[in-house]
């Protein structure tokens, strides 16, 4: 149910939407949300033909929309790196290790995206920041509207974002089991929000 | 057959044993333990199919009667652990909360055909474990009783070995 409940935040800056909307070109809506209505997930290879997904399960983002003008999208996200999870027997202290994540040292990892001003509401790319381990490093991601569709219980629409991009970990002092472990991450990210 | 338990066996202890500090090997010794596993069941049933259409090897008249039911039962739990315990190492790793993809010989990805669920992952592998030992001590056992009647002077074990 992660990805359909609608946390109250959101839901709050959502109704602050529909007021927005009644001026337009600036109708830019400020959306809040988490773990709750959100997921956060990163996919790693394993000698090219393996997959192994870990997600976060505490993170804050905030995302500000105009679902008529995407290309203004801002989007900042910031993970506890302790909430890092991996559903495999020891995985996630391995993760949570000076040699990746190093949560005592640095216990938050945070994404600042802008849209470049290409694409479309259906596919857009974001410009931005990604800083892991007190490193930063310019990431591009790609926003896409997977769905939207009227919710007849909400008489409102219901918009599912996706965001996807790569990384390497090396970039951020992430070098402990390069043979075992791809350098690219994969990182993807869904939302569900109430326009 | 015999070879490819063994391998399996022991590879499986391994495996799990690694710490996730050798995460390598670690992961390659699941997809070789996979790939072995994956090839038992057809070669199984390509031997029972062989022994429909060509029939066992001739029994040795000096064994007891008794002997002859014993081995019987024994073979029968024999086939029945080399198709069962591959089977639930399968579906165990289908349900494995971790999603760790099978691809034999590193290769060919096999999907997996059930959701994760921890609590029928928990179940399944200690079935698969309980059962994987009962194959190789009575796999063992099936070794023993075959070199005890050779040394006996009974034709047993050449007729396991072709001859």
């Amino acid at each position: 149910m992660a990805k359909g409940v609608i946390g109250r935040r959101g839901f709050a800056a959502g109704l602050g939407g529909a007021l927005a909307f009644g001026r337009p070109a600036t109708a830019r809506t400020r959306y809040v949300f988490d773990q709750a209505v959100g997921r956060l997930e990163f996919v790693a290879r394993h000698l090219g033909v393996l997959s192994s997904t870990g997600r976060f399960e505490d993170f804050a983002a905030e995302l500000l929309i105009d679902p008529d003008q995407p290309l203004t999208t801002h989007v900042e996200v910031t993970v506890r790196t302790a909430a890092v999870a991996l559903a495999y027997p020891g995985a996630v202290d391995l993760l949570r290790s000076p040699a990746f994540f190093d949560v005592e040292r640095f216990p938050e990892a945070r994404f600042t995206g802008q849209a470049t001003g290409e694409g479309t509401l259906a596919r857009f790319p974001l410009a931005g920041d990604l800083t892991i381990r007190g490193i930063t490093r310019p990431l591009r991601m790609e926003a896409r509207l997977v769905d939207r569709k009227r919710d007849a219980a909400l008489g409102r629409d219901v918009a599912e974002f996706s965001g996807g991009g790569t990384m390497k970990r090396s970039e951020f002092g992430m070098t402990a089991e390069s043979a075992a472990i791809s350098d690219e991450i994969r990182l993807v990210v869904r939302v569900r929000i109430i326009i | 057959m015999a070879l490819l338990v063994v391998l399996g066996f022991a590879i499986g202890l391994v495996m799990v044993a690694l710490p996730l500090t050798q995460l390598l090997a670690k992961i390659i010794a699941y997809q070789v333990h996979k790939t072995i596993g994956l090839l038992v069941p057809p070669l199984v049933l390509w031997r029972l199919w062989l022994r429909a259409r060509r029939g066992r090897p001739p029994e040795d008249p000096g064994l007891p009667a008794w002997q002859h039911s014993a081995a019987r039962l024994g073979h029968a739990a024999l086939y029945a652990l080399l198709l069962v315990v591959p089977v639930l190492g399968y579906l165990s790793a289908s349900t494995a909360p971790g999603q760790i993809e099978t691809v034999m010989f590193l290769l060919v990805p096999i999907p997996h055909v059930l959701e994760p669920d921890e609590a029928s992952y928990e179940t399944l592998r200690a079935i698969h474990q309980v059962l994987a030992w009962s194959l190789v001590v009575l796999a063992a056992g099936h070794a023993t009783v075959a070199v005890i009647h050779h040394r006996r002077g009974h034709s047993v074990l050449a007729h396991m070995l072709g001859r």
